[in-house]
């Protein structure tokens, strides 16, 4: 409704294609009571948020709190809110992504929002391609602006490359690069670090806090409460849609702020201690796997990959971006055609071929992969149907699926995860992102695997979930389940696992067992070179291949 | 005015119900999806009153109604074979050269070899899954895009349908000496001749003992087992899986090339199965039988509320879309509106019901309406524009087929 405000917005916008002076303290952005109603759902009640020039203003709140709501109205996603938003104290009217932008706003989505068939340079281009005088596309300025904003974020990918080809922590950078190429007032990040290891959050905060010095207004969304000391100088904090309070971020501590949040002093984050039984029988046991490469794909190499793991045991896998600890896991769940993998698997003492994802779950092996939406759900579909997709087997009854046996064991699953949703027939693309995290839980998790392996499992995922994802693996390894998760926060890895693998480039460069390692040990080995530079010369002739993800 | 505050959206909401619990909305919500879109059935109502309105009594009896689904119901049933192979994302242009094929193969069955309806309907099923086969092998494992594959075995299969014929229609009403229809012809008749029913005498429901149009029994029957299979079936979940998310499938177990191989297979066997029906109706086979009938079937699928892009569709909402593309039909024939017109109103048609089918066409509706209100009183001072929510205009048509009425 009310799109015929349009013709009014250039004026508000105008000057705004250039960022207004900086001046300390000056409030750029404020949202006055703003509300927001779903179909059945009230996201936001009376929420109020400011945000000063140059100032880091975070959001804090549970998953399905409101947060990306919020900012979607700022950013134009959704054009019918109530409540008032003024930038520069000139109230504004925002129904379109279109008029967001022309009043220089900008937002990093916390879904990927990029184009997969598009180069780099053409999805950080879309819809303001500089032309030429001629009125074709500058491509040359385009391609010398993307390296530099690429390099700007740390990426040294080439422009060119099709985004299909790049891994979700590179999607994420290519994302900031595309919102740093707007002329900017204000830059929404919802959860930009869900994906990002420790090196490369360290250059994002490099570019946020030049941003800020220029006079932008930052408003940040984290689930990492030790980021927000660092890099936040306010904090807002959201719950059930409501707004709970405000905080200037020096003087307040972590635990106030967790309290605020949940409406309740959270006890321990993580449950586990050191395993008391001892770990059992060994599940899996991976020798010299080697993945061949592939360019087109985006695909890291892996040279002999040494990793077991027993029942009840957490193994961790930390490395960078591009490390292959992905593919590791892939290329033990049968992703990757066969020609591909090469190497000496064996699950439970016998020996293993990894054929496809179907055989895996067979095998009682589970995959929570990296990208919720690209490789885990089916987003216009229920919750029903996606978490209980992967089980339909356990269902059947006199060759249908028993839609009784599966509504019950679904809602068991809702329960015990705390699955925040309307019903169990609500479309998963309605859910805020760390419920769709819990969702793809919930799928893995009624196959009843004994191995798991987990790609980022608490990516989005707000503190009092964490804890109690943290403990559903504590009891899942109890319970004689091996785990395998890969994971860019050190701290979870280091208090969750009892034994840390560190891949670098394809190769197992370090192991810790619990207790000996800590954050400066892993991220050494993490980025030690030194131990593949001579091989790696070698190494892209031994990879050609150049093959599609094997379908069966 | 350019500060503005938008109005507050309503104020008390239900609260969300448990997971656990089954209201009664929730059941609804349920079995909603299988029902296909509401915008459907006005659709369907509006087509009914169009017909009651314009002709009455003669549009609205049996004898009509059922006349005009069993000229429609060789098309509805590759439909229904259409709707799979769209619910995977996928596209099937061949179904109208497979039913030709078909067609032709049961004709010179029963004229050459003799041989009775239990053996012709099978083996044309054979014929017509042979070629789905084909079809779903070269897009699941050739991995070319199904528009392509189908769109070249639409022109393989035509070809070898003229070649079997030699371009010659192949009557099926074969007279014996006597100068009576021989028993194996007079059996065929049974699949799809007008005026000839199957389970005759038999004191049934409804119909009593006039028995029942074979091709509406099938298409009914059709529309039934496919529908069951869609949502009860494990293979049924995983159609909607691979068109949704072809990754997501895979990687939660899911054997996406099975999944595509077989519903082009499905689809072609049912084209199998519906080119007996149609050679039955037309008493004989020709070479170009079924041409561009996909473009029937795919539209009573779009018209049914699928989606092209995969994943959300279903069998009963195709055949709501078959059936207002058949009434169409018979009602715009009934009121002698010339084929060429009924070429341009079912192409609009399609369009309309793509806009309408749009999930929150009601509610953009409110706000449009008043806005173009506005618009057409300040710019001309025309009485506010009435907005086309699903049009009682009539909509769409098919060539009907040379042979009917
Ligand atoms: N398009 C939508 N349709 C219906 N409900 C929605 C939609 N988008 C969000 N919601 C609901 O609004 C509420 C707030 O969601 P939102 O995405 O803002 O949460 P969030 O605070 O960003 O959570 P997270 O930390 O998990 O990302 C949730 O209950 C969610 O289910
Ligand atoms: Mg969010």
């Amino acid at each position: 409704m009310g799109r015929e405000i349009h013709e009014t917005q250039p004026d508000n916008a105008s000057g705004s294609s250039a960022p207004a002076a900086p001046g300390p303290g000056r409030v750029i952005l404020a949202m006055n009571a703003i509300t927001k109603t779903f179909p059945g759902v009230r996201a936001l009640s009376g929420v109020d948020m400011t945000v000063r020039a140059g100032e880091v203003a975070a959001i804090l709140g549970e998953n399905g709190a409101g947060k990306s709501t919020l900012m979607n109205i700022l950013a134009g996603v959704f054009s019918d809110y109530g409540g008032v938003i003024e930038l520069d104290g000139v109230p504004v009217a925002i129904h379109s992504p279109k008029a967001a932008q022309h009043l220089g706003i900008a937002m990093i989505h916390q879904e990927l929002n990029l184009v997969p068939d598009m180069s780099i340079v053409d999805n950080i281009f879309l819809g303001r391609e500089p032309r030429t005088a001629r009125g074709t596309i500058d491509r040359r300025r385009m391609d010398e602006q993307a390296t530099r904003l690429l390099a700007e974020v740390g990426l040294t990918l080439h422009p060119r490359r099709p985004v299909r080809q790049c891994r979700v922590a590179e999607q994420q950078l290519i994302e900031v690069a595309k919102a740093l190429s707007a002329s900017l007032r204000v830059l929404v990040m919802d959860e930009p670090t869900s994906a990002l290891a420790d090196a490369e959050v360290r250059r994002l905060f490099t570019v946020i806090r030049r941003l800020a010095a220029q006079g932008v207004g930052i408003v940040y969304i984290s689930h990492r409460l030790e980021e927000l000391d660092e890099i936040a100088d306010s904090v807002t904090v959201l719950r059930d849609g409501a707004y709970i309070g405000r905080r200037e971020m020096a003087g307040t501590t972590r635990g106030e702020l967790i309290s605020m949040m949940v409406g309740r002093p959270l006890d321990e984050l993580f449950p586990r201690s050191d395993s008391p039984t001892g770990p059992g029988e060994e599940v899996i046991r991976v020798e010299g796997l080697d993945l061949a490469g592939d360019r087109r794909e985006g695909r890291a190499a892996l040279h002999g990959v040494r990793l077991i793991a027993r029942a009840g045991e957490i193994v961790g896998l930390a490395g960078l971006m591009g490390a292959g600890r992905s593919e590791t896991l892939e290329a033990i769940y049968g992703v990757f055609p066969r020609r591909a993998v090469h190497g000496n698997v064996r699950l439970r003492g016998r020996r293993y071929q990894p054929r496809s994802p179907r055989h895996a779950i067979r095998n009682g092996i589970a995959l929570v992969a990296e990208d919720r939406k690209a490789q885990s759900l089916v987003l216009t579909n229920s919750v029903r149907f996606n978490a209980s997709l992967a089980a339909l087997g356990r269902f059947m009854r006199r060759g249908t699926v028993s839609a009784a046996r599966e509504r019950a064991a679904v809602a068991g699953m809702v329960t015990d995860l705390r699955i925040k949703t309307p019903g169990l027939n609500t479309a998963v693309a309605n859910l805020s992102g760390g419920n769709q995290q819990k969702v793809v839980l919930a799928k893995c998790l009624l196959t009843e695997p004994s191995l798991i392996l987990m790609d980022e499992p608490t990516r989005g995922i707000d503190v009092g979930a964490k804890a109690e994802i943290y403990q559903l693996m504590t009891e899942l390894a109890r319970r004689g389940s091996a785990i395998v998760m890969v994971s860019s926060e050190l701290p979870e890895l280091l208090a969750m696992c009892d034994r840390i693998v560190v891949l670098c480039e394809g190769r197992v460069t370090a192991e810790f067992r619990r207790g000996e390692g800590s954050q400066e040990a892993i991220l050494d080995a993490a980025m030690d070179r030194q131990a593949v530079l001579g091989i790696d010369a070698a190494s892209p002739s031994r990879a050609p291949a150049r093959r599609e993800v094997s379908d069966e | 005015m350019s500060s503005r505050t938008t109005p507050a959206s309503p104020g008390v909401l239900a609260p969300s119900e448990p997971p656990g619990r089954r209201s009664l909305r929730a059941r609804l919500r349920g079995v909603l999806p299988v029902l296909g879109s509401l915008q459907g059935y006005i659709g369907l109502v509006l087509v009914i009153a169009a017909g009651m309105l314009t002709k009455g009594q003669v549009f609205w009896n049996q004898q009509n109604l059922t006349n005009a689904v069993g000229a429609f119901a060789s098309r509805g049933i590759l439909a229904v074979g259409e709707t799979l192979v769209i619910l995977t994302a996928g596209i099937d242009l061949s179904v109208g050269s497979l039913l030709g094929i078909a067609s032709m193969v049961s004709a010179l069955l029963l004229v050459h070899q003799n041989l009775n309806i239990y053996e012709i309907v099978p083996l044309c099923m054979v014929v017509g899954a042979f070629f789905g086969l084909a079809n779903g092998a070269a897009t699941a494992l050739l991995r070319i895009q199904s528009f392509v594959v189908t769109l070249a075995m639409l022109n393989v299969v035509r070809g070898i349908d003229r070649m079997l014929s030699d371009n010659v229609s192949v009557g099926t009403q074969l007279i014996n000496a006597q100068g009576q229809l021989t028993p194996r012809s007079a059996q065929f008749q049974v699949l799809g001749t007008p005026g000839h029913n199957v389970f005759t005498g038999l004191p049934l429901p409804f119909v009593g003992r006039a028995g029942i149009y074979y091709p509406v029994l099938a298409l009914v029957v059709v529309v039934v087992v496919f529908q069951l299979l869609l949502s009860k079936s494990k293979f049924g979940r995983h159609i909607y899986a691979v068109g949704g998310n072809e990754t997501a499938a895979r990687l939660s177990g899911v054997n996406t090339t099975y999944v595509k191989i077989a519903v082009f297979m499905l689809a072609g066997l049912l084209a199998g199965f519906a080119g007996p029906i149609d050679a039955a109706y037309s008493a004989s086979a020709d070479p170009l039988a079924g041409s561009s009938y996909e473009l029937d079937a795919i539209a009573a699928v779009v018209i049914g509320g699928a989606s092209l892009a995969g994943g959300r569709g279903s069998i009963v909402g195709t055949l709501v879309g078959s059936l207002i593309l058949t009434l169409l039909d018979n009602v715009l024939g009934l009121n002698a509106i010339s084929d060429n017109a009924q070429l341009i109103i079912k192409g609009l048609i399609v369009i309309l019901a793509v806009v309408i089918q749009r999930p929150d066409f009601f509610r953009a509706l409110g706000p449009a309406v008043r806005r173009l209100g506005r618009l057409t009183r300040t710019r001309t001072g025309d009485p506010p524009g009435e907005v086309a929510s699903g049009s009682p205009q009539p909509q769409s048509a098919t060539p009907p087929l040379e042979e009917s009425r």
